[in-house]
């Protein structure tokens, strides 16, 4: 069965960002270009734009990265990250759900949310815990 | 013309209408035959002949037991001779098997070099193609589409523009012009190349022309095409179990439906691509995200 929403448009692996992963990594063109088998003039001229490879190569290419989503789209990230893919799924799940069963489920969002909340905020400190001078 | 040389000759061209039809264990059956009467009777070209003949079909079929020495040796004793191009040539098509660009272009400049001092236009356009192929591969597609242009101008010239090379060089110009964004230029000379290959019933060599049509349709959002070239080349690559393209043609018609918004369709041939690489298992979840279009050479 075939969705009818368009997909938001993805990411393109570019030379460029190939360069600015390498070196994010601390790797060389000659040691990158090691590891997915390609000449290091050729990774250059890759980087540049020029170079263009098959399939396999491309993937070596997102293998040696083994990247998070977000590390590569970095800050301008338009396309749907794992986690918004999940929310999404949230969003659609609770608007199946009776007038009811979402009431409980808001409540339950806050009590979580409270409960997050109490969990991550300081204790007071106490006196015989201070350090004397 | 002796009557066994007759013989030889009628294995030779009924083993090569065998290639062309894709039959390639009849040309192996054919081309070994071949070989054990050349030897038997001690007719040593028609030997080299099919020592080389053998190895182009073994190369056809992604095998590599042949001894590339052997051809390399028939290069040596018979340099300038028919045979010695057609070792050159299988020298190269051998290396460029194995991902040895630097000795495959070594091997075809000394096989168009040696075809253009015999005068052997049929030698010197293959040899013209498998350079431009290796240019090609490398991505340089300047240089690549102006050896094409220059074997497809000595098929037309020897009146051959409706021969099965003359095709596969038209394919390949017109995929140079598609990458170098000249689609204009491209696509027509794509549908040449099918039309006379469907004219010829060679169907094993239209996977290419139909994977070089869905990318020119994927790169201007013509959707519904691309798809339809895509099915055709996934058919084609299965049919002729020809990995390269199949790898491709999932790619590429993940892609068309994921730009179609066909998610559940995308997913398919994500799924399929990704089940050849069990150890990223990660694959495809990069795939839905990232696109690679704009690094890809589908004949690289």
């Amino acid at each position: 069965m075939s969705s009818t929403s368009h997909s938001p448009r993805r990411v393109q692996l570019v030379g460029s960002r190939i360069r600015e992963l390498r070196k994010g990594h601390r790797l060389t063109q000659t040691e990158l270009s090691e590891k997915i088998g390609v000449a290091q003039s050729d990774l250059s001229r890759m980087e540049q734009g020029e170079y263009k490879v098959g399939l396999d190569t491309l993937f070596k290419i997102l293998q040696v990265f083994d990247l998070k989503m977000g590390e590569f789209f970095g800050e301008t990230a338009t396309v749907p990250t794992p986690r918004l893919e999940e929310t999404r799924e949230l969003v659609t799940e609770f608007e199946a759900l009776s007038e009811e069963a979402r009431r409980e489920a808001r409540d339950f969002v806050r009590f979580k949310k409270l409960q997050e909340e109490k969990a991550s905020s300081p204790a007071p400190p106490e006196e015989d815990e201070e350090e004397k001078p | 013309m002796s009557e066994r040389r007759k013989h030889l000759e009628f294995l030779r061209k009924t083993a090569r209408e065998a290639v062309w039809a894709g039959d390639y264990e009849r040309a192996l059956t054919l081309s070994d035959d071949g070989l054990s009467l050349a030897r038997a009777w001690k007719d040593g070209d028609w030997e080299d002949l099919f020592t080389c003949n053998r190895a182009t079909v073994l190369i056809e079929m992604d095998r590599k037991d042949f001894d590339l020495a052997q051809i390399k040796e028939i290069l040596l004793r018979s340099c300038s001779s028919r045979n010695g191009v057609r070792a050159a040539y299988i020298a190269a098509t051998a290396h460029e098997s194995r991902g040895e660009y630097g000795r495959a272009r070594f091997y075809a400049q000394a096989a168009l070099q040696k075809s253009r001092e015999l005068g052997l236009d049929e030698h010197t356009g293959t040899s013209l193609n498998l350079l431009a192929n290796l240019e090609l591969h490398e991505s340089r597609f300047e240089s690549a589409r102006d050896l094409f242009q220059e074997a497809l101008e000595r098929y037309e010239a020897q009146g051959e523009s409706l021969s099965r090379q003359a095709a596969v060089a038209s394919d390949n110009l017109g995929y140079c012009h598609i990458a170098l964004d000249r689609l204009d230029l491209g696509v027509p000379l794509v549908l040449r190349s099918l039309t006379v290959l469907e004219s010829l019933a060679v169907r094993q060599a239209m996977d290419y022309p139909s994977l070089d049509l869905c990318f020119a349709h994927l790169k201007t959002n013509r959707l519904e095409e691309a798809q339809d070239w895509g099915t055709r080349a996934l058919a084609l690559g299965d049919e002729f179990g020809r990995q390269d393209v199949v790898k491709n043609s999932h790619y590429l018609l993940a892609e068309a439906y994921s730009e179609m918004g066909r998610e559940s369709d995308a997913e398919e041939h994500y799924e399929a691509l990704a089940s050849g690489y069990p150890n990223f298992p990660a694959l495809k979840h990069y795939l839905r995200q990232i696109s690679l279009i704009g690094m890809i050479n589908l004949r690289a």
